[in-house]
């Protein structure tokens, strides 16, 4: 987010002014489907009603209700993510500088395996 | 640092502006949902042909736009709040430097391995080396050590100023006749740069802070103290 785009990277591509879908992580993943949801509920509620305006509200809520549900599931599992990612990290570095010494985990855990 | 007509945040470099960046994503996706409704809204004032004007109450839709936002603001609060918790966690900081402010420069102290203490100015534009940064690069930067937590004591020596590194998440208010701490750990070697951020008379825009963040080993070798 901080550099100019550099060329073979998504440019940025902002809904509303705003929004930067490309470098938002899960923002375009909630977008498309709540696009889908919106179309699937609209035109199913104009095929059952054939009420016009009344399909664009349904279309709309049923926008923001998808994308509002996909962004909090797709943000939960991102989180989670990075907190097996920063973990993952964290035991590298430990193997990296404990390696050989007594305080490797490894060697502790064989030690007792072998008792 | 920026680039250039940058409006959005830079890049992390502190777990609590990791943090930021993900409930600035948060509230931002909300923002953009709540526009589109009211967009809607509009589209849909403009272009209704009902014209009733004897409508006297509407106790459904006024519920709901009363509980809705309640709602609403509830799932903004409450990540909010556990980052504000979060800024204030007790850390036992490795190293403390003094950071005060001055008509127009910084002066830092290390004050815990020694009695170092040096001014940084902004460097002038005739001063400036090809590659240096106008307006942003200073004589002397803060040299600090990554992955170690960092307490910075911040005052003023004259008037308000505040001490602020956006890709660290930092900003604090200097003030003069008190002392305010803010910690923060560092999770990658650069340099970055940040400005004062309150108004403090003709020059506050050219006293720019700069922090040179290294890894560890290289820090203890003593780099900073041989100034």
């Amino acid at each position: 987010m901080a550099a100019p785009p550099e060329p073979g990277e998504p440019e940025e591509r902002k809904l509303l002014g705003f929004l930067d879908v490309e470098n938002t992580p899960c923002a375009r993943h909630s977008i498309l489907y709540g696009s889908l949801g919106s179309v699937v509920a609209g035109f199913g509620h104009f095929l059952f009603t054939s009420r016009i305006r009344r399909s664009c509200d349904v279309g709309v809520g049923g926008f923001i209700l998808v994308t509002l549900g996909c962004w909090f599931h797709c943000r939960y599992n991102y989180a989670k993510q990075r907190i097996q990612e920063r973990i993952a990290r964290e035991e590298i570095k430990k193997k990296i500088l404990y390696e050989g010494t007594h305080l490797d985990p490894e060697r502790k855990h064989n030690g007792s395996s072998s008792n | 640092m920026a680039h250039a007509a940058q409006v959005g945040l830079q890049d992390a470099t502190s777990p609590i502006m990791e943090e930021l960046i993900t409930f600035h994503d948060h509230a931002l996706m909300i923002i953009f949902l709540i526009c589109f409704l009211v967009l809607y809204a509009l589209f849909l004032t403009l272009t209704t042909k009902l014209t009733n004007t004897n409508i006297s109450d509407a106790q459904e839709m006024e519920t709901v736009w009363t509980i809705l936002p309640a709602i609403i603001l509830v799932l903004i609060a409450l990540p909010s709040l556990r980052i504000l918790y979060m800024t204030d966690e007790i850390n036992d900081p490795s190293l403390t430097i003094k950071s005060i402010g001055h008509q127009w420069y910084w002066t830092y102290e290390y004050t815990d391995y020694g009695g170092l203490i040096f001014n940084s100015y902004m460097l002038p534009p005739l001063f400036l080396e090809p590659g240096d940064l106008r307006l942003l690069d200073v004589d002397n930067r803060v040299v600090l050590p990554i992955e170690a937590p960092i307490r910075m004591m911040i005052t003023s020596q004259d008037v308000l100023h505040s001490w602020a590194v956006p890709t660290l998440g930092l900003k604090t208010d200097a003030v003069p006749g008190r002392l305010n701490q803010t910690t923060f750990t560092a999770t990658r070697p650069g340099v970055y740069y940040g400005q004062c951020s309150e108004i403090c008379g003709a020059n506050h825009s050219f006293m720019p802070i700069v922090l040179e963040l290294i890894p560890l080993k290289i820090f203890e070798m003593g780099p900073v103290f041989t100034l």
